[in-house]
C-alpha cells in the first residue's frame, strides 16, 4: 500500500468521523435498540513477526472498521475489517462472525468470534519484485466496551482481539486493540429500562 | 411477602448499582488486557543470528532466523532466494550486510544484500565471473578480501571487496594456478596467510597474503597432510591448521610458523571415523570436531593449545545424523550445527561445559539437542552471521 493511499484513507476516515458527529448532534431517540452499529477507529496490532523470521515481533498501527447487524437485540453478525502498517510489514484482516452484546443504559459490552482472511505484505525490494504477499485463513475473537455518548454515537473505549492466521505457510498469533466511534442506526426495539 | 416485594425501590437501586459496577469491572479487565498487549512494546526477544544454506539442486539459498537460546531455526519470509546454477559455498562479510555465494555450474559469484531488519536476501546484479567450479570460498576477518578455490580450473582467485557496495574486483596477479583439485580454503585470523587443501596431493599449500590481496607461495609449500585432504580449519589464535584427510580417516594438526610454514605437531595425524569431510574448532580453540560422513558420527578432540596435541574426549565419537557433511559453529559458541546430505537436515548440538562433564560425557562432548531445520534438498554450504 502506498503512502498516498494511506493518506487518502486517513482523510476519508477523519471525514467519516466528522459526519458521524454532525449527524448525531441533531438526533436523539431515547432507549432504542439499533439495527446496525458502524464502527470506525484506530487500531494497534502486535504482529507476530518472529514467525516469518524477524528477530522480534513488531508493532503496527492503522485503522479498524466494522458493521454489526442485529438479528435480535443482543445478537448480531459483525463484519470486521482492519489494516495495520509498519516500516516493512502491512497486515489486513477481513473477518466475519457472531457478536453478543450486553446492553446497559450508558454502555455496551460485547464479545465476538471472527473468521476470515488475513493478508500480510512484506516490502523488501528484490531484483524482480517489490516484496512478498500472502493471504491465508484467520480466526479469532475478542471483546469490547462502548460508552454511549448519545443514542446515535458511542465511544469505543476499547476492543481487544486475538487472531490466529496462516500466512507465508506459517501459523502466527497476533493481538489487536482498537478505539474509535460507533454510529448506531436503524431501530429494532426498545432497550430494557433499568 | 418476599424482600423484593416488600422493598421494590431498594431492589431496583441495588440492580442499578450492581450493573454499572459489573460493566466497570469488565471495562477494567479489558483495559488490563490492552495493557498486556501493549506490554509487548517493551518485551525483548532473546538474541538471534541469521543462517544461510545453499541448495544446489534448487539453485537457491534458504535463509533462517536462529534463536540463541534454543538453536531453533525459523524460515525467513521470501526464502529461499534464487541464485545462479548449483550454489555451493557461501560467505557473509563481518558487517553482516552482504553475502557471497559461489555458483559452481555458472562459475560465478552472486552478491546478495542482506536486509538489516529481517535478514532476507536480495541479489545485486551482475554476477562476478570466477574460475571453473568454485568449490570453496573464504573471507579475511577484515572483510576486505575474498578468496575462491576453483577445483576444475585448479586455481585461486582473489577479489578485493568494496566496503560500501560489497562489489568484487579481481586482484592483480590472480588467479594463481595450483596443482589439480584445490578443494578447501582457510585464512588465518590475522589475514596474513592463506591455506589451500589439495585432495589429489594430500597436502596443504600455504600463501602469504599482501594487503592488496596478492598471493606469494610460502617456502616449503605444499606441506603434507594425509590422503584425500578435503577440509580445513584454523584455531582462533591462528596457531594450528587442522586438515580432514577423507581417504586416510585421519585429521592432521599442523602448527603455523611465523612465516606461514606448516609442521605436523607430535602425534599427528590423529584417527577419526570413516570419511572425515568437515572439521571445526570451537570458539575457544580448545575443542576439535570432525564430521565422518561414512561412519555417521562426529569425532571429538580436546586440544592442548600449547603443543597442539589432541586427546579424544570421553564419549567420542558421537553417533550423529546420517552422512554428516558439514559442521558450522554458532558465532556465540553455544552450539554447533551439523548438516546431513541424506536426511537434508540441520541439527544443533550443545557443547558440554567443564562443569557439566561426567564420567561418560567429557568436557567438550557434544549433546544432540534438536533438529533445527529440514531442508528441501541437500545443502551445498552454510554460513551464520555474527
Amino acid at each position: 500500500m502506498t503512502s498516498e493511499f494511506r493518506g487518502r484513507a486517513r482523510f476519508f476516515f477523519v471525514r467519516f468521523l466528522f459526519l458521524l458527529l454532525l449527524t448525531s448532534a441533531s438526533v436523539a431517540r431515547a432507549q432504542q435498540v439499533p439495527r446496525f452499529d458502524v464502527f470506525g477507529g484506530f487500531s494497534y496490532l502486535r504482529f507476530n513477526a518472529l514467525s516469518i523470521g524477524y528477530p522480534n515481533d513488531v508493532n503496527l498501527y492503522g485503522w479498524n472498521g466494522s458493521v454489526t447487524g442485529y438479528i435480535k437485540p443482543k445478537f448480531g453478525v459483525a463484519i470486521d475489517l482492519s489494516g495495520d502498517y509498519g516500516s516493512q510489514i502491512s497486515a489486513y484482516h477481513f473477518m466475519l462472525g457472531p457478536q453478543y452484546t450486553w446492553r446497559r443504559d450508558k454502555s455496551n459490552i460485547y464479545v465476538h468470534g471472527l473468521i476470515g482472511k488475513a493478508q500480510n505484505n512484506v516490502s523488501i525490494a528484490q531484483p524482480t519484485r517489490s516484496g512478498f504477499e500472502s493471504v491465508g485463513r484467520s480466526f479469532g475473537g475478542g471483546f469490547g466496551y462502548d460508552y454511549h455518548w448519545n443514542d446515535r454515537i458511542s465511544i469505543r473505549v476499547f476492543q481487544v482481539d486475538v487472531f490466529h492466521s496462516t500466512t507465508f505457510a506459517k501459523g502466527q498469533n497476533d493481538g489487536r486493540a482498537s478505539v474509535g466511534l460507533v454510529y448506531h442506526f436503524g431501530h429494532m426495539g426498545h432497550r430494557r429500562k433499568l | 411477602m418476599s424482600f423484593r416485594e416488600k422493598n421494590p425501590q431498594r431492589v431496583a437501586t441495588a440492580v442499578v448499582l450492581r450493573r454499572p459496577r459489573t460493566a466497570l469491572l469488565i471495562a477494567k479487565a479489558g483495559l488490563l488486557l490492552l495493557a498486556l498487549l501493549l506490554a509487548g512494546l517493551t518485551a525483548c526477544a532473546p538474541g538471534t543470528h541469521t543462517a544461510y544454506v545453499t541448495l544446489p539442486t534448487d539453485n537457491a539459498v534458504a535463509a533462517f532466523r536462529v534463536r540463541n537460546v534454543s538453536g531453533a531455526f525459523t524460515s525467513i519470509v521470501g526464502s529461499p532466494y534464487m541464485t545462479g546454477a548449483s550454489p555451493g559455498p557461501i560467505v557473509i562479510n563481518p558487517a553482516g550486510n552482504y553475502a557471497y555465494v559461489a555458483n559452481r555450474i555458472d562459475n560465478t559469484i552472486s552478491l546478495f544484500r542482506i536486509d538489516s531488519s529481517v535478514g532476507s536476501l536480495s541479489e545485486v546484479m551482475p554476477r562476478t565471473t570466477t574460475g571453473l567450479d568454485p568449490i570453496a570460498m573464504v573471507m579475511n576477518t577484515a572483510g576486505t578480501l575474498l578468496f575462491v578455490a576453483n577445483q576444475v580450473s585448479s586455481n585461486i582467485t582473489v577479489y578485493s571487496i568494496n566496503s560500501g557496495s560489497g562489489a568484487l574486483s579481481l586482484v592483480a596477479g590472480t588467479p594463481v594456478s595450483l596443482s589439480p583439485s584445490p578443494v578447501a580454503l582457510a585464512v588465518t585470523p590475522s589475514g596474513n596467510f592463506l591455506y589451500v587443501a589439495n585432495s589429489n596431493l594430500g597436502s596443504v599449500f600455504a600463501f602469504s597474503v599482501a594487503s592488496s590481496g596478492a598471493l606469494q607461495l610460502v617456502a616449503g609449500s605444499p606441506f603434507a597432510s594425509g590422503a584425500g585432504a578435503l577440509a580445513l580449519a584454523i584455531d582462533p589464535g591462528g596457531k594450528f591448521v587442522y586438515v580432514a584427510n577423507s581417504s586416510a580417516d585421519t585429521v592432521s594438526i599442523l602448527s603455523v610458523a611465523s612465516n606461514g610454514a606448516l609442521t605436523q605437531v607430535p602425534g599427528s595425524p590423529f584417527a577419526t571415523g570413516t570419511g572425515p569431510v568437515s572439521v571445526m574448532v570451537s570458539a575457544t580453540g580448545v575443542y576439535l570436531y570432525i564430521a565422518n560422513e561414512s561412519s555417521n558420527n562426529i569425532t571429538e578432540y580436546s586440544i592442548d593449545t600449547t603443543t597442539g596435541f589432541a586427546t579424544q574426549i570421553i564419549g567420542s565419537p558421537l553417533s550423529s545424523v546420517t552422512a554428516p557433511s558439514l559442521i558450522v559453529p554458532d558465532p556465540d559458541g553455544n552450539y554447533i550445527y551439523v548438516l546431513s546430505q541424506t536426511s537434508k537436515t540441520i541439527t544443533a548440538y550443545t557443547i558440554t561445559s567443564t562443569a557439566a562433564a561426567t564420567t561418560t560425557t567429557g568436557a567438550g562432548a557434544l549433546i544432540s539437542t534438536i533438529q533445527s531445520a529440514t531442508l528441501s534438498t541437500a545443502a551445498g554450504g552454510m554460513a551464520i552471521s555474527k
